[in-house]
Order: structure tokens, then sequence, then C-alpha cells
């Protein structure tokens, strides 16, 4: 059985549910539990031709619900776990993940968004955005990656299982039925050539010694007696948060220099977003790009900087508005106009965005 | 900085036009360019038009879908009603001759609309299943994407396997992509 799923790196060529594949290879997977969801079918193909290649496992469920709590047991078990879905199967996957939220279990969840609401297309979208980062009964006690384009999805699932493991929340990287399909280039890397060290798994469960007496015991819990108690547990988990958010969250932006407006999206929507912005400042029209890479946490300082100092954001989302309302409750209080370019479950292209940049100019 | 070329193959299934857009965006990778090819999907298993949208530049590509290609190729009845949107004032549009009762729905706002008889030369001179290599000759033609070697090499990558139990496939496919590319030059 060969070592490394990958020496070195090598360029490739591939579509992006191959790419999320190789990266949950060479970032220690040790299995994968899965139902069949259109766009995200072929993470599980790819991962059940891979897996076995590397001694790795897979799992296929009978629904999204059993693919999430089987992952949440193998985390227990002390094995790097991860599944994938879309949609519907989000939908689904809220229940268990907010059981991950509840005993702060590292679970991987990979979701390629699909058209809304309900089944309605099996093609692409940015509405799954609300439900990734705040859903369930629960306080959006997780971390989301929003990748744009093939490198940042292999490099962001390595990631995501170092995050997940490293502070204890359940972690998901958010791409859409476009990352899915399509083919595009990118380079593809054994972690410990770049210099990343992956964080080790260890079980939750079964831990060698006598629980009270050689360690401390083992308590998870996702019941309480009393309202007290759970709030207590609560109050702690996010002091937890607050404390690691400054360091997880991610952006990216440029040209905020001088811009009075300032383009904001997330995603695949902010290559268009990314080009048109380039197009509209080699044309003499000040403008800025921000991107937020995690959409949870959000990064508050950055947006809320941005915010204070540019004159309007134009929010562009594959959505009507998810993004917008996170950005609207994190620039609470700063002077910023705030201006839309939605297009629910359809995609944007850098045309659509610096014509509507023009309109706004007038 | 140049931007990047778009271009559309719509067709019926069976034709190969997700197979056409595969390779010559493979070869474009090859040749160290940006590239980018997404096919259309949808809840169908099979009846619909099937689309391929490519892009290839110098830069990393933008969005991954486009509303107007540079070049259109549409290679069935229902395609050339199917890509009518695609099409712009500097769009060229390229269908096969052999579609009939569609003079109608042809785009007008095209900058340049060119029937080719690939369909009549892959049948009469060359073989049917070397119909979408034709195209592809027509593509690299139009539109100077990628190179001839890089286009044979690309074949011979994907087809290599079948070349190496009968040599002739070779020289048909090969024959393909350079009759694709004269049915071009020809037209313009």
């Amino acid at each position: 059985m060969p070592d490394k799923p990958i020496e070195g790196e090598k360029r490739v060529f591939m579509t992006g549910n191959e790419v999320v594949a190789w990266a949950a290879l060479v970032a220690g997977a040790d299995i994968m539990y899965g139902y069949p969801i259109t766009p995200q079918n072929e993470i599980m193909h790819y991962w059940t031709r891979l897996a076995p290649k590397f001694g790795r496992e897979f799992l296929q469920t009978e629904d999204e619900l059993s693919a999430g709590f089987t992952t949440i047991g193998g985390v227990l078990a002390g094995r790097k776990a991860f599944t994938a879905t879309a949609g519907p199967g989000n939908t689904l996957m809220q229940e268990p993940m907010s059981m991950a939220e509840a005993m702060r279990l590292p679970t991987v969840v990979v979701i390629q968004q699909r058209g809304g609401p309900s089944t309605a297309t099996v093609i692409y979208s940015q509405q799954e955005v609300t439900m990734t980062t705040l859903g369930g009964n629960g306080e959006g006690l997780r971390i989301v990656y929003s990748t744009a384009n093939h490198q940042e999805l292999f490099d962001y699932t390595i990631k995501a299982f170092n995050t997940a493991w490293k502070y204890r929340f359940p972690t998901f990287v958010l791409g859409d039925g476009y990352q899915a399909k399509m083919r595009e280039s990118l380079t593809i890397y054994d972690p410990a050539s770049r210099g990343i060290e992956l964080v080790e798994a260890e079980p939750f469960l079964g831990k060698p010694g006598v629980p009270g007496v050689d360690r401390p015991p083992t308590q998870l819990r996702n019941t309480y007696n009393v309202e007290e108690e759970l709030y207590e547990v609560l109050e702690g988990y996010f002091k937890d948060y607050e404390k690691i958010a400054p360091e997880v969250a991610e952006h990216e932006a440029f040209g905020l220099e001088d811009a009075d407006l300032v383009v904001v999206s997330h995603g695949v929507v902010s290559r268009a977003c990314k080009a048109a912005v380039k197009e509209l400042r080699e044309g003499g029209i000040k403008v800025g790009y921000f991107r937020p890479i995690t959409l949870r946490p959000l990064p508050v300082d950055a947006i809320r900087e941005t915010a204070s100092k540019a004159r309007q954001f134009l929010v562009v989302e594959s959505a009507n508005g998810q993004l917008a309302r996170l950005l609207k409750e994190v620039a609470y209080g700063c002077p910023v106009e705030m201006l839309s370019l939605f297009k629910p479950g359809v995609g944007i292209t850098a045309e659509d965005v610096v014509s509507r940049v023009k309109e706004i100019a007038g | 900085m140049a931007k990047a070329v778009k271009i559309l193959l719509a067709g019926e299934g069976g034709q190969g036009v997700q197979s056409v857009a595969e390779i010559i965006a493979e070869a474009a990778n090859e040749e160290g360019r940006e590239a980018l090819y997404i096919p259309n999907f949808g809840v169908e298993q099979r009846g619909g038009v099937s689309i391929a949208y490519l892009q290839i530049g110098d830069e990393p590509i933008g969005a991954p879908k486009f509303q107007i290609g540079d070049i259109v190729i549409a290679l069935s009845d229902r395609a050339v009603h199917r890509t009518r949107q695609y099409v712009g004032p500097q769009t060229l549009f390229v269908y096969d001759s052999s579609i009939e009762g569609i003079e109608d729905a042809l785009p007008t706002q095209a900058k340049r609309i060119l029937p080719i008889p690939a369909i009549e030369v892959s049948n009469n001179e060359l073989h049917p299943r070397v119909f979408n290599i034709v195209i592809m000759g027509a593509v690299i033609k139009a539109t100077g994407v990628i190179s001839v070697e890089e286009a044979k090499r690309a074949i011979e990558k994907k087809l290599g396997y079948k070349f190496e139990k009968n040599p002739r496939l070779r020289e048909l496919n090969f024959r393909a992509l350079e009759r694709g590319m004269e049915l071009v030059a020809q037209a313009i």
C-alpha cells in the first residue's frame, strides 16, 4: 500500500468534487460517510475509488441524517470523519450537526450548494449560507469556509480538518455546484511538503485509564435537566468561540484605500467581482473588493473598518440577501449604505457586476 | 491583458460536445494556459440539449459560466434554438449546414454566421464517430486557443490506448482534426 497519496506536489486539471476527495485523503481523513445527492455525488465516487488504496474507509448510509450521525460516531471513536451533501441533504444534516455543536465535535462537512428552496435545481446557488452558518436549533457554534476556486477547495478542505480538531467546533467547507462540476487547474500537494502539520485525531470515548482516577471523566452531553446548567455550558462555549474567532476569521481585499463603493461577495461569485473591480479600476472608477473567506466567524474587525471608511457596499450573491444579512449584523452602526445585486440560484458574471456598479455611479 | 476566449458548444447527447470541450481544456492546461470547462447539468438523465461552457485565457478565469460567447457552436436543430441567447454582436456563430428548417431561428445579431458541413464530411469522408474531432478542429481554427500539435497530443492522451490496438484510428482522428480546421478556413 502506497504510503502517501501525493509525493511532493503536482499540477492537475480536475473537477472540484475530485479535488475534495484528494484533499480529504492528504488531510488524513480516515472515513467518509455519505448519501448521494447532486451536485456532490462525485466526492463519494472519487473517495470510494481512492480510499481503499490508502487504507481508508467509506460507508453509505440510508440518508443524510444518518450520514451526519455516523460522522459523529466516527469522530467519537477518534477518527477523522467527514461527509458531503447539498440542498435538501444539508437541511437534514443540520440535526446531527447541532448535536456536534452541543458536544463540540470536530466533524467536517463539505457542502456543494444547489438551488433552493426544496429540490429546486441540482445545479448551483449560494442559498445555503444561512443554513450552513446558523442552521439547526443552536447558536451557530461552527466554522464555515467559503471557497472560490479549486486551489482553495483543496487548501481549505485540508485546513477544515485541522481547524475542526484544533478548536473542536464542527467545520464546513462551503462550495457550490459550479465548483463541484467545473474543471480547472490547481496544484495538489502533500501538506508536509508545505510545512503544514496535520492536527492529530484522538478518541473522545474509550480512552485508557479509570475515569475520575487516572484522567478526568469524558462528559459529552446534548441533554440538560436544568436551564442554568445549559446556560453555564453555553456561556463557556461562547467564550471559547469569541476567543478563537479572530484567529480563525479570514478575508481577502484590495482597492479599499480610495474606494467609495466596495463590492462584497463570497465564494465562486467573488471571481466575477474580482474581475469586475479590476476592470473598473483600470477604467478609473474607484471601487474596492472585499470577500470574507470565513462566513462563520466573519472577519468582524475588517468588515467594520471597511464599512466605516466606504460610503457604499454593493453586496453581490447568488441568493436573495443571505450574505447581506450577515454583513448588516456585523456592520450595525456603521454609516455604510447597503446596495445589492442578488440573483438567487443563478450565476453572476463580471459583466453583471460592472453594469450594476455603473448604474449606481450614474 | 486580453480577456479569456469564451466558447460554447451545444448539441445532442452522443455528439460529443462535452468530450471536445474537455479535450481542448486539458490541452490548453497542458500548454500552461488558464482553462475552465463546465458542462450544463440538470435533473434529466437524457433528452436535453448538451451544452459545454469553455473559457481559455492567460489569467485566472472569472465566473464559470458566461452570457455571451466569442464563439458559439450549435450542432443540432434544438441546439440552434437553445444557443441564440449566447450570441452577441461580437460572436462567431457556427452551425452544421445539414441542419434543416432553422433559417428563421439563426441569430440575427451575430458578428458572423458560419455554416460548416461537419456532419457530411465526417459521415462521407471519414467516419461518423470522429464527428466531434472534426468539431474540435473547427474550434481551434476559429479561436486559436491551442496549437495543432497540442491538440494532437491531447487526442493521443485521451485515445492513445485505442490507437495502440489500431494505429489507423490515429490517422483517422488526426485527419478529422485537420478537416475540421479546413472547413473553417474555407468558410472564412
